[in-house]
């Protein structure tokens, strides 16, 4: 009797198996999608993130006063019908829809601008449940907020602001409803109540998180009735789900994906995103502070070789801080070629002028993690210090934790540093004055150069209340100029943004500045014919 | 017997505290600044401070851990989590306990037959065919990374769904007790009974190779002690069947290593199979745990973490104690 209860325990697996294994998978639906991200969002309240996988969710759950246009990023109306900025740059009037409500039905009105922004800007808010604001130095500039009537809002600026406009486009500006932060307290992170295309139903963490269309949407109502986000950590089980039909649209691929799925019928969809990443030398230790050293080290950087060994060859080589194809990217600067020869030449005569002795000693500090704009940041510090050696630099280089990493190059601790930016909004001032402006060097500000040149710091602030753009242009193609011939940093690549999903997913692109806008997809009956045996 | 248990709980709880508190002094020695993390590109060092002070880290350590325990002894509350400053640690392993134990058990259910038959079987044709094979499918169930298993049993069960508890388009179903197999049942849904089943499979049979490649073993050796004894020759020789002496009087003889070793398994199972729940996205302790070290340096994650695997852990030994008495009448209370 035992050994027979054995065998059956024994037997009780396979045959689960057997039975289920060849179970067939019901047919998809046109009105449910499922988006496979890497990871489950942190919190869904828009004041109190930076995590690409919540920004994503907040996209479709809110909307801002500007957007960006379907395809392009320049900045349209949305919530916000029209706008009138006063002569002196600094008094900003909105004229906002009435045809607006939010999830839980409360009208869309001034008093809610007025709290969003508020939560955003002030010490302490009676509605902020979580100090940690990412983007609170964004909307410094904002010195008041009126609101004379339910449909118009007023702000005061403390200064012109030609990257204002910019930033109210920006997800941490999305707009929230006062009456669900009121009623839901600190739980409103987890059950956020916006004005977009689609509401949030349920949140089962770490497992899936369901979002209805938001019938009533002042755009009208999405075609997709059901959106559902899974988190899916590994790059090739999102891939396989998605050819297997489970989910419909993944992004955050890895390159060594690519190629195989371009051997699908899924759909690569890419992009060239607004990030950079570079090379930072801090100008404030010798001989990082001789010209000379720092055209060498420029000189001595292959490129082409560098995409290949650092992005599997799916970047573009950097020549400016400012992504090609955005706003105020000067298309007509040349990069500094690769020769190893003149970089010798030059390291012999900075030797000369700084007296010192070649080979000298550098560290480089790098992050531990990949980044999206640096999938592999030990491969390339591998190549770089090899390249270095090349001109007489002995590296050596230093692994941290990603956060620490970047406490200690805002520091200035470092001498060279792998570093990179993905930007906020489709504004050049966001690449230049971040992070090579002196107003940002500080414990915690983003010039890891220490780069101080004081027309390049005129410029940008010309730039930033400068409210006409045919005059704006030149002060950015200008200081780009500045930054090539005096190379606090050496940009290196701009990665590209991808996203794969299934053939039956129409009206969804990708956008340039990375937002995920479901707002608009469809589905269809068609079917794909997948191919056998296609496996990344 | 009472005072047996009062001297065997006084144990599990100064275990519970040095371990809690070596993890609590550990996991602030790890390197990152979890405050940093929330603040992504625009880090504010004054409002990291602020919120350092507020939760109290600029104390000295001992302070720290002090307020800690009596906090969770006051409250029971394990604090808010460092990533998701607006959630309760305790509500989120609680979310995540029940997929943790249905996976262990699952794991249980394939590990513990598997593991025994094949170790009485080595044990009984000993030096022949089914000794080789136990003896080298044990080598293998505990020297294959359970990463590189589970990319196997995709492989080869490819129908299978490899990610998550349920398709990802069911949205409709409510948990009871989180025990997705009792649930399903319990709401009247079959198809998502099967659904479970599905989704459970491989990562059940993927953490079930190592325990199960243990308990053979364990069980091979306590077996060819047992039947090298005078009492099975005897039997034998009174014509009882081969099968009949093993199962009836060898293998309760040698249940003690046996269950003693199964039980610590299961306990190790319960503490949050890490990497099979990260490799097959199982939304259960291992991951909550896994991506608190690793991801966000929650602290306070860790720390409720650390005393949830402890109680679970020290829980079953208390069990095992038990059973090993009710097994054996020869063992005696607190020898």
């Amino acid at each position: 009797m035992l050994h027979r209860l054995a065998l059956l325990l024994w037997l009780l697996p396979v045959l689960v198996l057997l039975t289920t294994s060849g179970c067939s998978r019901s047919a998809p639906s046109n009105e449910t999608l499922i988006y496979a991200q890497a990871s489950d969002p942190k919190t869904l309240d828009p004041a109190n993130t930076d995590i690409a996988e919540s920004v994503h969710v907040i996209t479709n759950v809110f909307d801002t006063l500007v957007t960006y246009d379907d395809l392009r990023a320049e900045l349209v109306p949305s919530l916000a019908e029209r706008w009138n900025i006063s002569d002196d740059g600094k008094t900003w009037t909105f004229t906002l829809r009435d045809d607006v409500i939010f999830h839980d039905g409360t009208q869309f009105d001034s008093a809610a601008v007025k709290t969003t922004f508020e939560r955003l800007t002030a010490k302490e808010h009676p509605l902020l449940f979580d100090q940690a604001r990412p983007y609170q130095s964004a909307y410094a500039m904002i010195e008041k907020i009126d609101t004379p009537d339910a449909r118009t809002v007023v702000f005061q600026l403390k200064s012109p602001s030609a990257i204002f406009l910019t930033n109210l486009a920006m997800f941490p500006a999305s707009i929230v409803s006062p009456t669900a932060l009121k009623a839901k307290g600190k739980e409103f992170a987890d059950a956020p109540v916006g004005t977009g295309p689609f509401r949030v139903v349920k949140w089962n963490r770490d497992q899936q998180l369901v979002l209805q269309s938001f019938d009533k949407h002042w755009r009208g109502a999405p075609a997709i009735k059901n959106l559902i986000i899974v988190p899916v950590k590994d790059n090739t089980t999102r891939i396989q789900r998605l050819m297997r039909g489970e989910v419909q649209l993944v992004d955050s691929l890895a390159p060594q994906d690519y190629d195989a799925v371009k051997k699908t019928p899924l759909v690569l969809l890419e992009q060239t995103g607004m990030n950079v990443s570079y090379l930072t030398m801090q100008m404030d230790k010798p001989p990082l502070n001789q010209l000379k050293v720092r055209q060498a080290i420029a000189l001595a950087i292959d490129k082409p070789t560098l995409m290949k060994i650092g992005f599997d060859g799916h970047a573009e080589p950097a020549v400016s801080m400012v992504p090609p194809g955005m706003w105020g990217h000067d298309p007509s600067l040349v990069d500094h070629p690769f020769d190893v020869a003149k970089a010798k030449e030059l390291m012999q005569e900075a030797a000369k002028e700084g007296n010192f002795t070649l080979p000298i000693q550098l560290n480089l500090s790098v992050m531990s993690q990949a980044r999206p704009y640096l999938p592999q940041p030990t491969s390339m510090a591998g190549f770089l210090k090899d390249s270095l050696r090349e001109i007489g630099i002995e590296v050596t280089v230093t692994g941290r934790d990603v956060n620490e990493h970047f406490a200690h190059l805002m520091a200035g601790r470092h001498e060279l540093g792998l570093a990179g930016w993905s930007s906020d909004n489709s504004d050049p001032d966001n690449f230049l004055y971040q992070l090579l402006d002196p107003d940002n060097i500080s414990e915690n500000g983003n010039n890891l150069s220490r780069f101080r040149d004081p027309k390049f710091h005129e410029l940008l602030l010309a730039g930033q209340v400068e409210m006409n753009l045919a005059k704006r242009l030149p002060l950015y193609h200008e200081a780009q100029a500045i930054a090539l011939r005096e190379l606090p940093v050496v940009p290196l690549a701009h990665t590209q943004l991808r996203a794969v999903h299934a053939p039956r997913l129409t009206g969804f692109n990708l956008h340039p500045t990375g937002l995920i806008r479901l707002g608009k997809a469809k589905l269809t009956s068609e079917q794909p014919e997948t191919k056998p045996g296609a496996s990344p | 017997m009472i005072r047996y248990l009062g001297w065997r709980l006084l144990h599990a709880i100064v275990t519970v505290v040095v371990a809690v508190s070596l993890v609590f002094i550990a996991v602030r020695l790890l390197p990152g600044n979890p405050l940093l993390a929330r603040f992504g590109q625009h880090p504010d060092l004054k409002q990291i401070e602020q919120l350092r002070a507020q939760y109290g880290w600029d104390q000295p350590i001992y302070i720290q851990l002090g307020q800690f325990f009596w906090q969770v002894l006051k409250t029971g509350d394990l604090g808010n989590s460092l990533a998701r400053s607006h959630v309760s640690v305790n509500r989120e392993l609680l979310q995540r306990i029940p997929a943790t134990v249905e996976l262990t058990m699952a794991a249980c259910l394939i590990a513990f037959p598997l593991g025994i038959t094949a170790g009485v079987a080595a044990a009984v044709w000993r030096n022949r065919w089914p000794d080789w094979l136990c003896t080298a499918g044990s080598l293998v169930g505990v020297s294959v990374p359970v990463f590189f298993l589970g990319i196997c049993l995709r492989l080869i069960f490819s129908g299978l769904p490899t990610s998550q508890r349920l398709p990802a388009d069911v949205f409709d179903f409510e948990p009871l007790t989180g025990l997705f197999l009792i649930d399903t049942l319990l709401r009247g849904r079959p198809e998502l009974w099967l659904a479970a089943v599905q989704h459970l499979i491989l990562p059940a049979m993927a953490l079930a190779t190592i325990p199960a490649a243990i308990i053979a073993r364990i069980t091979r050796a306590a077996m060819l002690d047992v039947l090298a004894a005078d009492y099975l020759r005897t039997a034998r020789a009174k014509g009882c069947s081969l099968w009949r002496s093993v199962w009836r009087h060898a293998l309760p003889n040698a249940a003690v290593p046996v269950v003693n070793i199964a039980g610590l398994q299961v306990g190790l199972l319960l503490s949050g199979a890490v990497l099979t729940e990260t490799v097959f996205d199982w939304p259960g302790m291992g991951t909550y745990i896994a991506s608190a070290v690793l991801g966000d340096k929650d602290y306070v994650a860790v720390q409720a973490g650390a005393i949830v695997i402890c109680i679970l852990f020290v829980t079953m030994n208390l069990l095992l104690d038990l059973v090993f008495v009710w097994l054996d009448p020869r063992i005696r209370l607190g020898e």
